[in-house]
């Protein structure tokens, strides 16, 4: 089977081929779960209606459309040949990208895992994962990344984390009677 | 018929008192704000919204959800046209002409066309939404478990095909979010599925955290992962809603209107589905085709009133099916099931009111953006000026605490982090996430209706094929599917130009 190339495609076929083998191996394991899973043979139910019923042909569809995206994904590349490497620039950004994810998925790990659940109150870990999140942020922005440590800045952040952590606290909890971690 | 009357005119008397009518332009306010904030989505306004307003009575809690999902779809314009960038995935229509006419100094004249085509639009929907609904409701008594599965995979395999340029992308989204529906305790035997023994797990994966998850963590880390902060366009002209061109362009309103409600009718497809349809037809048809993309006023009013007309379209099916038409419909879905509320081909027996006040609340959301639209322009514009740095960690922490408010859970919190990480990733690789959404809310439902119909046959598969319903459902999913297979799509292609040249030639030979 092999389709035309989309106009706009976001990914090329060579990570489009990584993610099938995903896929595929996600599929597999679905259905092995619910080849195994409990038939419940002892409450005597219809066997029709086992668990494992729709999961597996979940798992099925997954395998099959893993190896469509495969095959699609293969002749792609053997139509096209392999993609161009990128230039210097072009990699610069990627990295720079990555950096920045991996910061900002750190920062809110840390928030989440750590800060909160353990004791600190709502409004002081949020007021510190906000100041530091700015501070941070504002650190590997490309505008001033000196400006950012200036103390200056540093009380900005501090006082628009405090703000904000206490009045999310307040409308949520006081004002709605909503939960808060 | 007059009984609907009166449930309509009780409906909207009872909103007419200060504590609701505030509610309603909080909600819209809210929502206008999320929408203007760059990839903050109307999904994850209601979703925030759902845990703020969890306490309060059913019927104001889904009125700010309702104007917050009206609010958040006509903010987005206003970052489309002033930042060239989709306040929400529906205003991506109206970013090349809105962004052109800001450009030639005429933004707030942009401005003030989505704002009227916005309230016009939502208005008709609003028609629609009074008048379809308890028709749908009532054909939908007849459904069963051999239907509502049709029905559930439908929608999953129509939003997996529209949403995105990748359909098989798509379906497999939807796959993974049917199968993440499928951990925790099931509904027939309460038999913990792929939950390890993790107590936690039993209770599944919570549909609210997994949402922000997706929609609001990704977005955060979608908006930090890029190294420039744009700047908006100066707004220099009056921002005032323009009912002249509402007139001028009667045509385009009223076909992207019929569009709009008509795409919000089909399961999972989305506002941008809607907006993108109306567009792609008033081109077809405009006289000024090569104005489109350069600053076209029928384009900007097209791309406006598809979107905003879907919102009501997509109400008519979460409420008369059960079935979202879009993932912000599958929030507020949730959101009424949160209250008690089952929306499905029940509702209009156990509930038959509160069809009606949703259509109250919908007029409400309209007249609300018209009265932002009217005087709060430009004070709103200021969010668009606070630096990302300092709104995204804010947004982080309204995240967390849409997570956790639902069920106060931990667990919760995690989930939306390990989602929100995985669909990030997932995004960049071209997965767009409103089939995971569809698959989500639909998996139960598939899970009980497969199980169910197969109990009822005896385990024969015939019934899911030859009921008249079922046949309808089953030919355009398998249709939908098929057309990917490159020799069914020529055939249908073959089979599409010979019958429009037969019927080109019985033109021809009667003139």
């Amino acid at each position: 089977m092999s389709t035309p190339e989309p106009t706009d495609a976001p990914t090329g076929p060579r990570s489009d081929l990584a993610d099938s083998v995903g896929w595929i191996v996600l599929g597999i394991a679905v259905l092995i779960g619910s080849i195994t899973m409990d038939r419940l043979e002892a409450q005597h139910i219809n066997p029709y209606t086992v668990p494992g019923l729709l999961p597996g042909l979940l798992g099925v569809t997954m395998v099959v459309l893993g190896g469509v995206l495969a095959m699609r994904s293969w002749r792609r590349i053997a139509q096209h040949g392999p993609a161009a490497p990128a230039d210097a620039d072009q990699r610069e950004d990627q990295r720079e990208q990555w950096r920045r994810i991996a910061i900002v998925a750190a920062l809110c790990s840390t928030y989440c895992v750590v800060l909160i659940g353990h004791g600190l109150p709502f409004w002081l870990a949020s007021a510190i994962y906000v100041a530091g999140s700015i501070v941070i942020l504002q650190r590997i922005g490309r505008d001033d990344p000196a400006q950012a440590l200036a103390p200056r800045s540093v009380i900005k952040a501090l006082v628009i984390g405090l703000t904000s952590a206490v009045i999310t606290h307040l409308v949520f909890q006081d004002l709605f009677l909503v939960r808060l971690p | 018929m007059f009984e609907g009357l009166a449930d309509l005119g009780h409906a909207y008397a009872g909103f007419l008192n200060p504590a609701t009518l505030a509610y309603g332009l909080g909600g819209a306010f809210v929502g206008i704000v999320m929408g203007i904030l760059p990839g903050l989505s109307a999904t994850l306004a209601i979703a925030l919204l759902t845990t703020l307003t969890i306490k309060l009575e059913a019927n104001d809690a889904i009125l700010v959800l309702i104007c917050s999902y009206v609010g958040a779809l006509y903010g987005g314009s206003r970052t489309a046209i002033l930042l060239n960038i989709p306040g929400t995935a529906a205003n991506a229509a109206s970013c090349a002409d809105g962004y052109a006419l800001a450009k030639q100094g005429q933004a707030g004249r942009a401005i003030g066309i989505a704002t009227s085509g916005a309230f016009v639009s939502t208005l008709f929907g609003v028609l629609c939404l009074a008048t379809f609904t308890p028709v749908l409701a009532e054909v939908a008594l007849s459904f069963g478990a051999f239907e509502f599965f049709w029905l559930a995979l439908f929608g999953v395999t129509m939003s997996g095909s529209i949403v995105g340029n990748d359909p098989l992308k798509g379906w497999l989204m939807g796959m993974l979010g049917l199968f993440i529906a499928q951990v925790g305790q099931e509904g027939l035997y309460a038999y913990d599925r792929f939950t390890f023994g993790w107590d936690e797990l039993s209770g599944g994966i919570a549909l609210i955290p997994a949402l922000v998850g997706a929609f609001g963590l990704a977005e955060v880390l979608t908006t930090l992962s890029d190294p420039i902060e744009r700047r908006i366009v100066e707004l220099r002209d009056s921002v005032l809603p323009r009912f002249r061109e509402i007139v001028q362009y009667w045509r385009t309103v009223l076909r992207s209107g019929v569009i709009g409600v008509f795409t919000g009718l089909l399961p999972g497809v989305g506002e941008d589905a809607g907006s993108w349809m109306s567009y792609a037809a008033a081109k077809a048809v405009s006289k000024e085709k090569a104005q489109f993309g350069k600053g076209s006023i029928d384009g900007l009013m097209a791309a406006e009133t598809g979107d905003m007309a879907s919102i009501p379209g997509h109400i008519i099916p979460c409420l008369a099916l059960g079935i979202p038409g879009s993932a912000p419909s599958a929030v507020l879905m949730a959101a009424m099931i949160i209250h008690g509320i089952q929306p499905g081909p029940m509702l209009m027996i156990q509930h038959p009111h509160f069809v009606y006040q949703v259509v109250a609340m919908t007029t409400l959301a309209s007249i609300a953006i018209l009265l932002f639209g009217l005087f709060g322009v430009r004070p709103l514009l200021h969010i668009l000026r606070v630096r990302r740095a300092v709104l995204m960690p804010i947004v982080f922490v309204l995240c967390v605490v849409g997570a956790f408010a639902t069920a106060s859970r931990l667990f919760d919190v995690y989930a939306m982090l390990a989602i929100g990480i995985v669909a990030f990733l997932l995004r960049r690789r071209g997965y767009e996430m409103a089939p995971l959404v569809l698959g989500l809310v639909l998996g139960p439902l598939l899970d009980k209706s497969l199980r169910r119909g197969l109990v009822l046959s005896d385990g024969s598969l015939v019934p899911f094929f030859t009921r008249p319903i079922c046949i309808a459902f089953a030919s355009v999913t398998l249709f939908t599917i098929l057309l990917y297979v490159p020799a069914f799509r020529a055939l249908v292609q073959r089979a599409r130009g010979a019958v429009a040249d037969g019927i080109r030639s019985l033109f021809a030979r009667g003139s």
